[in-house]
């Protein structure tokens, strides 16, 4: 099975850091200003729960679960 | 606008409570058959009313809609809210892309690995305020003895202010927010606070120290990017917004655990539940119950009702935190539940700034409580206890013993 992909909407990042919390090993916070730093775009199988989730949390909706090109 | 006819038989919002801790009975009514609705406030004027977790997340989130309460027609809980608001000019109530700016000269300051840092202080104060009890010897009030003490203390610690000037902010942010202030009482309190901060900015004009105030004024005020009277009304959103909020979810939730002894018995069993618990807490109390107040700036909509422009949008939390479609058995105070999807720091941009340090400060509280007074109990019944019913809910005095 293809890995899926996250990308992040940065414009729209408020450093809320959900995602942060949620799922520590895909994303961090700019030590600056707070707002996200994806650490890894591409996500195993096993991994996809705890992303969606962290995509779930996120207040404004920047972060988004690509699945691979079909 | 609605017609006369039509408002009379609007139902009234705020729904009253039965129970102090949980969600009015109309708000699951509502729910069920007209999960969108329009409501009448106290001022005769008309709101929607969205009372699904989908719907309320989706408002919360959608740019059509203002927080600027200085907008004509702009939805409010109480004529003490209205008051309040209109003293205010913080990030909180503009809408992006100001919001965003603002909000950003912060965020690092509360981002998780920051703000974690503070628990070694956390655990050490909190310690201290258990001996502060235990040396008094119950019956004590838990509001003033553990509730209020400790989200004080870390404001003072957060800006870097006399510990000792903790009580002074208690006493005006409890007036300016309070639904039993005098409308006159609260712009009154929220100008006390004004003032004070404006002399702190005024010392640290020069100051080369690390603290958030002084790195604000040297790298946001003197380069002209904030006017001082900007700073001012942020540092009071910090104050407002880490004060009441923490102290009612200690206060509540200690209550809440002490009504639920069996969920207090499996917190002690297995401490790595603390912070499921926390959010369990923050989900159930939701004690932000008077702030998702919007206007629609443009023309929207919701679960196919059209929401025209300058109409007011209510999405409560509380509604959101305990619909049975996302949250089983709403009603049921349960630790062991996933609740991390819950509203209680709000969504869309204006989710809670602080809500990082507010979990590290339930956690720390939380983490030891039961441990430390493994015999806590009410001195009165939950229904004798007075509540107040400000912005932010809470609970007068919880007398306890041990």
């Amino acid at each position: 099975m293809a890995n899926k992909t996250i990308e992040v909407l940065h414009e729209r990042c408020m450093g809320a850091g959900n995602c942060v919390e949620v799922a520590p090993d895909f994303f961090d916070q700019d030590p600056m200003d707070g707002t996200v730093i994806l650490l890894h775009p591409q996500v195993a199988p096993g991994d996809e729960a705890v992303v969606e989730k962290a995509a779930n949390v996120c207040p404004v909706a920047a972060i988004i679960l690509h699945s691979a090109a079909s | 606008m609605a017609s006369t006819n039509e408002t009379a038989t609007l139902r009234k919002f705020p729904f009253q409570r039965d129970w102090p801790l949980s969600q009015p009975p109309e708000m699951a009514e509502v729910r069920k058959i007209e999960p969108i609705s329009k409501v009448q406030l106290w001022d005769g004027s008309t709101a929607w009313l969205a009372t699904r977790y989908a719907d309320i997340k989706q408002l919360l989130n959608d740019r059509a809609l203002s927080s600027d309460t200085l907008r004509p027609g702009f939805p409010q809980s109480s004529e003490t809210a209205a008051s309040f608001r209109k003293g205010q000019r913080v990030f909180a109530r503009m809408d992006p892309p100001q919001h965003d700016v603002h909000r950003l000269m912060l965020t690092a300051d509360f981002m998780i690995r920051r703000v974690r840092g503070y628990r070694p202080y956390l655990d050490a104060m909190i310690d201290e305020v258990f001996d502060g009890m235990e040396k008094s010897g119950g019956p004590v009030d838990l509001v003033q003895s553990l509730a209020l003490p400790v989200p004080s203390r870390v404001i003072t610690k957060l800006l870097d202010l006399p510990p000792e000037d903790s009580d002074f902010f208690l006493d005006r942010v409890q007036k300016a927010m309070s639904l039993d202030s005098t409308p006159e009482e609260s712009q009154q309190a929220g100008t006390d606070t004004l003032a004070y901060f404006a002399r702190v900015i005024e010392e640290r004009w020069d100051s080369d120290a690390d603290d958030l105030i002084s790195r604000l004024v040297r790298g946001r005020v003197r380069t002209g990017e904030l006017t001082p009277e900007e700073l001012q009304h942020m540092l009071h959103l910090i104050l407002v917004g880490g004060f009441d909020t923490t102290a009612n979810m200690i206060a509540l939730g200690t209550l809440l655990f002490l009504e639920n002894p069996d969920q207090i018995k499996k917190l002690r069993e297995n401490p790595d539940l603390v912070p499921a618990a926390v959010e369990e807490l923050l989900r159930y109390l939701s004690v932000a119950h008077h702030v998702a107040y919007r206007q629609a700036a443009e023309d929207t909509s919701i679960g196919g009702f059209d929401i025209r422009a300058g109409e007011g949008v209510i999405a409560p939390i509380m509604a959101a935190n305990h619909d049975p479609e996302a949250f089983p058995d709403p009603e049921k105070f349960d630790i062991t539940r996933d609740a991390r999807g819950h509203l209680a720091f709000g969504y869309g941009v204006h989710q809670c700034l602080g809500q990082p340090l507010a979990r590290v400060e339930l956690q720390a509280v939380f983490a030891k409580i039961f441990d430390r007074f493994p015999n806590l109990r009410l001195v009165e019944k939950v229904e004798n206890l007075e509540f107040h019913n400000s912005i932010i809910y809470g609970v007068e005095s919880v007398l306890v013993d041990w």
